[in-house]
């Protein structure tokens, strides 16, 4: 961590270093004197405000972890309306959330750089949906940045600081995870220290949009836009490479890009490539001045046709090319998922008519074979979290017969067996509102699981909704007092800042007093019984209970004892007392727990010693192991 | 060198994220192109886990192509034969002993394949075969958190990289925490001295 703090702040122009895409960002943050950075951990986009955290102290930067993306983004457009360069970094789903505030913004517009960064993940590596934000720079008329390597997504901030200066307009770079969670070579800039002293001029035409300011508002926008794209035609991230003789074209962004260009040379093809990198508004003119020059153009992109069918609608009317892509190939370039290079290589090979250099059938038959006696292995619950303990209650105290809302976050992965508690996944905050209309529906029990850090994103406006309205179901808050899955960021329930000072800890249970709810208990999920206990009672009341099941991250705790040079003490199984019932193993499924020679034993790489099993087991044979481990 | 290829697998918390960055701060450190892929968030939670480093002038995309891995360092069995579609009868796998005996979808214990077994599939691809007790030699050099330093210890000693052992270490000093440093290199050399005896 050391190591990245310097990189992050290091004023030495030239020197080339290996950065994350993400971090690469965090890198342009620094060398352009952006002095608000807001964000909401999610992944591919969560090491963004991760990196800037470590340094901004340092670097003069306010850096936050807001409540959620809608929040982040009002409050940096906050300080880039007065002035001060702000950076706002989410997910792709999290622009659903912060679209409200989006929208209308690019209608006001800025007055100092506003750079909204989008992570989308195609393949859903870490992500409930797939969903191409392209077109939110379309919906929202704004203008958009597509970096192809950690390079140019840290040269694209300077530059989008410089475009959303020059329109006073915010400016969107959207990443993938192939380019935000890929480490390249970086050559650093100038350090650039920020100008945090920023001023307010009123101008209430401009600023507040009811409905007559609006309406003249929305004209201003449309004419920046246009300007926009005079700055497209001339954009140093719109380029050709690679001027082939075949009369091929290549257009191409992102991720895809990269392919292309090995796929091109896999192949040996003598083509040209159009790279976009400033992607809306497109370049037009330079567009059609390359299909121009080409008798056969192919479109090459990662999810929606979101070039294609713009570039189709160009061509139209004026010229006479063969243009291929999505829509005459959808087999080659799938909607879904993401592209590698083989991708790439068969669609460019079968459409081109050249026969790609690798037998890749002759791989896939091989993988056949040799992969029969592959298990799955999804990711998992780890050794000693306190989700495990949480949904085993829950399984116990309602014998798997409820209804289960659950959430995002670490804890979706309740829906493995043996487990199982997770009926219906949407979105951050959907377990509340969701249990609220399935209780009204059914005649059996709801219980609702959200995470501590998904609480406070998301999950108010629905508890009021459910007190209010006066429904009836349990909500429980898995609270392991840290936002897990995306590497560990405070929220308010730690009462830690994004940059380690000490916040005011906002309390989940006063927070569910304070929305009304009458039935509120905190219990440690590790204390099976009493757990057990507490939510049978709330199921009987009547009306909404919360229970805080509360419980750190167990990520967090061995980290904590390793730090310290605390030994890990994991369990140990009496193999003279068990018998091999593997009733542990059927009731949590803890990875730690290996069925041998028709017994259990511990794998004592992965047990941190939570004891759950202990408490599981019929026969008393699950103790702690004697002696000290290696930390 | 015209081009080294690098797969990783494993199962997530086997430190193969850490591994990855160590050859690639290594390669930028000796003036090299490089790519690295992770994958980070949900699906590192203990489960497959793959991670690719690229090394050469005309590496663009992060990932390894099917059939064209130089080696691929296997932290786990099973593991190694999920990935083993990047390799060619000319790579070399380097392959872990210790096994995780993968849980969540299936309510019933499972049982962990043969490891002969998997190794006859893994020759379906290449014959290149080193076998390495990382867990055990990571234990030897202080705790199982380094069995990913040994491992690129047993990968150094195969003499396929193109930095220098110096430069990996230095890699290591940069991004491991001080205090585990020496049990760290400890683990490397202890990955390399296994590999060439």
């Amino acid at each position: 961590m050391a190591r990245l703090k310097d990189l992050l702040l290091e004023d030495s122009p030239g020197k080339r270093v290996l950065m994350l895409g993400n971090e690469a960002i965090a890198r342009g943050v620094f060398e352009n004197g952006i002095g608000v950075v807001t964000t909401y951990p999610g992944t591919p986009a969560s090491e963004i405000g991760d990196s800037v955290s470590l340094a901004a102290k340092d670097a003069g930067v306010y850096m936050e972890y807001s409540t959620n993306e809608k929040v982040a983004v009002e409050v940096a457009a906050g300080a880039a309306t007065s002035g001060v360069r702000a950076l706002v970094a989410m997910k792709h789903v999290g622009v659903n959330v912060a679209a409200d505030a989006l929208m209308t913004l690019a209608y006001v517009g800025v007055r100092a750089a506003f750079i909204v960064v989008t992570a989308d993940d195609p393949n859903c590596y870490s992500s409930q949906n797939e969903q191409d934000n392209r077109y939110y720079a379309l919906l929202a008329n704004l203008p958009m940045l597509e970096p192809s390597s950690p390079q140019e997504a840290k040269d694209m901030i300077g530059y989008a600081v410089e475009i959303s200066e020059s329109l006073e307009l915010p400016c969107i770079i959207r990443t993938t995870t192939r380019i935000s969670h890929t480490r390249g070579p970086v050559t650093l800039g100038k350090i650039l220290k920020p100008n945090l002293k920023g001023k307010f001029t009123r101008d209430t035409k401009r600023f507040v949009m009811v409905p007559a300011n609006a309406r003249i508002q929305h004209k201003v926008l449309l004419e920046k836009m246009t300007k926009t794209a005079e700055i497209s035609e001339e954009s140093p991230f719109n380029f050709v490479i690679r001027e082939g003789k075949s009369g091929i074209g290549i257009i191409s962004s992102s991720a895809a890009y990269n392919y292309v260009l090995e796929a091109t040379d896999m192949l040996g093809l003598d083509v040209s490539i159009l790279k976009l990198g400033m992607t809306h508004p497109l370049p037009k003119n330079k567009i059609m001045e390359f299909m121009r020059q080409h008798n056969k153009i192919v479109i090459v992109e990662e999810l929606e046709p979101y070039l294609e069918l713009q570039i189709r609608a160009l061509a139209k009317d004026s010229l006479n090319i063969q243009i291929h892509g999505r829509a005459d190939y959808p087999e080659l370039f799938p909607k879904y998922g993401e592209f590698s290079t083989r991708t790439v290589i068969e669609a460019l090979g079968k459409i081109l008519g050249k026969s790609p250099p690798i037998d890749f059938k002759e791989i896939d038959r091989k993988y056949a074979e040799a992969s029969s006696i592959l298990l799955p292995r999804p990711p998992i619950l780890c050794p000693g979290c306190p989700h495990r303990a949480s949904f085993y209650v829950i399984k116990k105290a309602t014998g798997g017969k409820a209804v289960y809302t659950t959430d995002i976050g670490c804890y979706a992965l309740g829906i493995q067996p043996p487990l199982q508690i997770g009926d219906i996944l949407i979105c951050m905050g959907a377990s509340v509102g969701v249990a609220s209309g399935i209780s009204k529906a059914i005649e059996e029990d709801v219980i609702a699981v959200i995470g501590d850090s998904t609480f406070f994103h998301a999950a108010l406006p629905g508890l009021v909704n459910a007190v209010y309205n006066n429904h009836n179901f349990v909500l429980i808050v898995l609270d392991n007092l840290t936002t897990a899955m995306t590497g560990h960021q405070p929220h308010p329930g730690t009462g830690v800042t994004g940059t380690g000072s000490p916040g005011r800890r906002v309390l989940i249970e006063d927070v569910a007093r304070g929305c009304g709810v009458e039935y509120v208990r905190v219990v440690d999920p590790f204390d099976v019984e009493e757990a057990v206990q507490v939510l049978k009672e709330a199921i009987q009341h009547e009306g909404i209970a919360v229970l805080v099941f509360r419980s750190p991250c167990a990520l967090l705790v061995t980290a904590e004892k390793r730090r310290k040079a605390e030994p890990i003490i994991p369990a140990e199984i009496l193999s003279e007392k068990c018998t091999g019932c593997m009733a542990c193993i059927r009731l949590i499924g803890c990875p730690a727990l290996v069925p041998s020679n028709d017994k259990v034993v511990i794998n004592d790489a992965l047990c941190v010693g939570c004891m759950l099993c202990s408490q599981v087991c019929p026969y008393n044979a699950i103790v702690k192991a004697k002696g000290e481990d290696q930390p | 060198m015209k081009e080294l290829n690098i797969v990783l697998a494993g199962v997530g918390g086997q430190g193969i994220l850490l591994a990855s960055q160590i050859l690639g701060v290594s390669a930028v450190k000796e003036g090299f192109n490089v790519r690295v892929s992770e994958i980070h968030g949900m699906a590192q939670r203990g489960g497959a886990v793959v991670s690719h480093v690229r090394i050469g002038e005309k590496v663009y995309g992060p990932t390894v192509l099917e059939g064209n891995a130089d080696v691929i360092l296997g932290f786990e069995p099973l593991e190694t034969l999920r990935n083993i579609k990047y390799a060619s009868e000319k790579t070399l796998i380097i392959i872990s002993k210790e096994t995780i005996v993968p849980t969540g979808f299936s309510p019933e214990p499972v049982l962990y394949p043969n490891f002969d077994e998997i190794i006859e599939k893994i020759k379906i691809f290449t014959e290149k075969l080193l076998v390495v007790d990382a867990l055990e030699l990571a234990r030897r050099a202080g705790s199982a958190i380094t069995r990913n330093i040994v491992l690129l210890g047993a990968l150094a000693a195969n003499g396929i990289l193109p930095m220098k052992n110096e430069t990996l270490k230095d890699a290591i000093k940069e991004l491991v925490r001080p205090a585990y440093l020496e049990m760290n290199l400890r683990a490397f050399e202890l990955g390399y001295e296994a590999v060439k005896k």
